[in-house]
């Protein structure tokens, strides 16, 4: 009876192991730069830089909480065969700049692109000083920052080209300021006292701070701890005390806490905002303006959110 | 439209390539996979046959106010401080579930369940109240990642290169588990089974299982750190519960669950690389597959054997009813 057993026991690993094989290599030996960044952001800002010019792999995917982000096999390959590997910074990936910053040290151009943006610009706990808030992006002019390292780092690896980036940089830029120029029109439409924008996280500071909006993060800024029974009451109390219109759930975060505290206090969800990562690439979406743009770039993403804002708080 | 479910399957990309291209890459993934399964199936026959088994889990919990104390006092998200935080709130774990579970009525399983809800409670507390505007938990700062071993620092004996330094620290944990496991052999199967016996035999169970459990807590602290939290977890109770399924005796066991820990670490890396996945999570779902066989065609305890015999034995009582029937 012990050999059939085992004859069946690998015979079920063998057919596991061979279900379909079909060899082929794509052995694309060509120039073009490899850049690998870890999340949508950062890939997608490298990519308008790059252009065709090479080849920019995101290891975190679209809509992943950079928190629940888990290394594929291929990924240590990738980043070993990067010519340069761009990250957010300001800890944003936690434990694995560890690792970045190491492969730095052994030769690779590895990048914060949040370096060039200045400290004073850089918001931190009171009590907590030198641990800065990484979400950088939902600024355009401190986006504008991390335009200029992508810029200047791509120019190193490939000074041939470095005209090109130039010139890619430069029109970035000025795309950026006339976001931020219209995302401050666009405000514009919420009177002052209503520009208060209250979320699942605190991910919107820069945000807030930009656009002059008072913001509220009902979980604080890690993405793990819970809302506390006493925030919910307390940011209940204060909705109802505004008169706020609408509250947003995030993209990456659980919208639980949110819809409690919209059934406790009678306010309508206003949508969904971006918050830790872009959204699928080639989702179109269709603003007010007849205007229609990809949530899987950084502009189609921060006019989602300026739109789902606006049109709700209004 | 997204793409296929799964990626196509292509001898070439899964098999060879990671021996040839990436040789070293994954000769250090699949070789640390392999010490950390290995080594916590090890531990992992004792924590079962104790009914700790979920203590891994537990102690992934209750590690969440030892590393707030930690940054609250260094100011600091580096892992140091953060892994020693751990360290300290792992064997604080293990004693107060052994200290509940010796002068009370608990059973281990409470005993565990109080002991990390209680801790964990304690560091969401700390995180809310002091430290709720910094982002602090233990996923992105203690948590390390198995497919990224590979470019972890190299340790050199001299001017020999060793290896990346996780796998060293984990082969000399290794180490310190084997020779443990030689040295008091006797005395933790002994304990394991029949304390009574042990205790008359003049072994002091209490102080085996606190030994065991505080080797364990730093075992699952040290593996946290260098792959990440899900392996641990799984690997704690798979290989063990595994080989116990083939077998009654428990050196033979121990030998299988290092042998079950090797294939899960080789095949479980062709899966995750394959389905371009994590390859933790393809080590685990390799375990969870491997158990499912063995539960069902295990030689003795599996469902097919027990059904077999169960027939048998009723067929064989049917005969003898009719023959003395006759």
């Amino acid at each position: 009876m012990k050999c059939p057993r085992s004859a069946l026991f690998f015979l079920t690993l063998l057919t596991m192991a061979s279900i379909s094989c079909s060899p082929t290599s794509n052995d694309s030996n060509d120039e073009r730069i490899k850049a690998v960044a870890t999340t949508t952001f950062v890939a997608d800002l490298v990519r308008s830089i790059l252009g065709d010019d090479g080849e920019v792999r995101g290891l975190m995917g679209p809509g992943v909480d950079p928190h629940l982000y888990k290394a594929t096999a291929g990924d240590v390959n990738q980043l070993q065969s990067a010519d340069v590997i761009f990250y957010n910074g300001l800890h944003l990936e936690g434990r694995m700049t560890e690792v970045l910053v190491r492969l730095g040290r052994q030769g690779t151009p590895v990048y914060a692109i949040t370096e060039s943006v200045p400290e004073s610009r850089l918001l931190e706990p009171a009590e907590f000083a030198g641990h800065y808030d990484p979400h950088v992006w939902f600024d355009p002019d401190l986006w504008i920052h991390c335009v200029d390292t992508v810029v200047s780092a791509l120019s190193k690896v490939d000074p041939s080209r470095a005209g090109t980036y130039e010139n890619r940089g430069t029109d970035l830029v000025s795309r950026l300021t006339e976001l931020k120029r219209w995302g401050d029109e666009y405000a514009q439409q919420i009177p002052r006292k209503q520009r208060i924008l209250v979320t699942s996280h605190d991910a919107y500071n820069y945000f807030g701070q930009a656009f002059d909006f008072q913001v509220i993060g009902v979980q604080g800024i890690s993405t793990v701890s819970e809302a506390g029974l006493a925030d919910i009451v307390k940011v209940s109390k204060f909705i109802r005390e505004n008169g706020i219109k609408a509250i947003f759930v995030e993209s990456s975060v659980s919208p639980a806490t949110i819809e409690r505290i919209s059934a406790d206090s009678g306010v309508s969800i206003g949508g969904e905002l971006f918050s830790d990562a872009l959204g699928e690439p080639g989702h179109m979406e269709t603003g007010p303006d007849d205007s229609s743009y990809d949530v899987g770039t950084y502009e189609g993403m921060f006019r989602h959110n300026m739109t789902t804002i606006v049109e709700a708080l209004k | 439209m997204r793409e296929q479910f799964f990626p196509a399957f292509d001898w070439h990309t899964v098999f060879i390539q990671p021996w040839s291209e990436y040789a070293v890459n994954s000769f250090w993934i699949v070789l640390m996979g392999f010490l950390v399964a290995g080594t916590c199936g090890l531990v992992g026959c004792f924590v079962i046959l104790r009914r700790m088994a979920l203590v891994g889990d537990a102690i992934s919990h209750s590690i969440l106010p030892g590393i707030t104390l930690a940054f609250l006092i260094t100011n600091s998200r580096d892992t140091l401080p953060m892994m020693l935080g751990a360290v300290v709130a792992g064997v604080v774990t293990v004693a107060l579930i052994e200290a509940i579970r010796y002068t009370s009525r608990i059973k281990p399983d409470a005993a565990i369940g109080i002991v990390f809800s209680s801790l964990f409670a304690i560091g969401v507390i700390l995180i809310s109240v002091f430290a709720d505007e910094v982002d602090l938990d233990a996923e992105c700062v203690l948590y390390g990642e198995l497919g990224f071993i590979p470019l972890q620092d190299i340790a050199y004996f001299g001017e020999i290169v060793i290896g990346p330094e996780p796998i060293v620290r984990m082969a000399i944990i290794t180490l310190i588990a084997i020779v443990l496991l030689f040295a008091f052999f006797k005395e933790m199967i002994v304990t394991s089974f029949d304390s009574g016996l042990a205790a008359s035999l003049g072994i002091n169970p209490t102080r085996y299982q606190y030994g065991l459990t505080l080797f364990l807590s730093i075992v699952i602290v040290s593996s946290f750190e260098s792959v990440g939290v899900v392996l641990v977890i799984a690997m704690i109770i798979f290989p063990g519960a595994t080989a116990l399924m083939l077998t009654d005796r428990l050196p033979i066991a121990l030998v299988l669950s290092t042998v079950i820990s090797g294939a899960y670490s080789l095949i479980g890396f062709h899966l995750a690389t394959w389905l371009n996945a994590s390859i933790a999570g393809g080590m685990t779902v390799i375990a969870g597959i491997v158990f499912g066989i063995v539960w069902a065609f295990a030689p003795q305890r599996g469902l097919i054997a027990t059904f077999v015999r169960n027939r048998q034995i009723m067929e064989g009582s049917a005969l003898n009813f009719s023959r003395e029937e006759k």
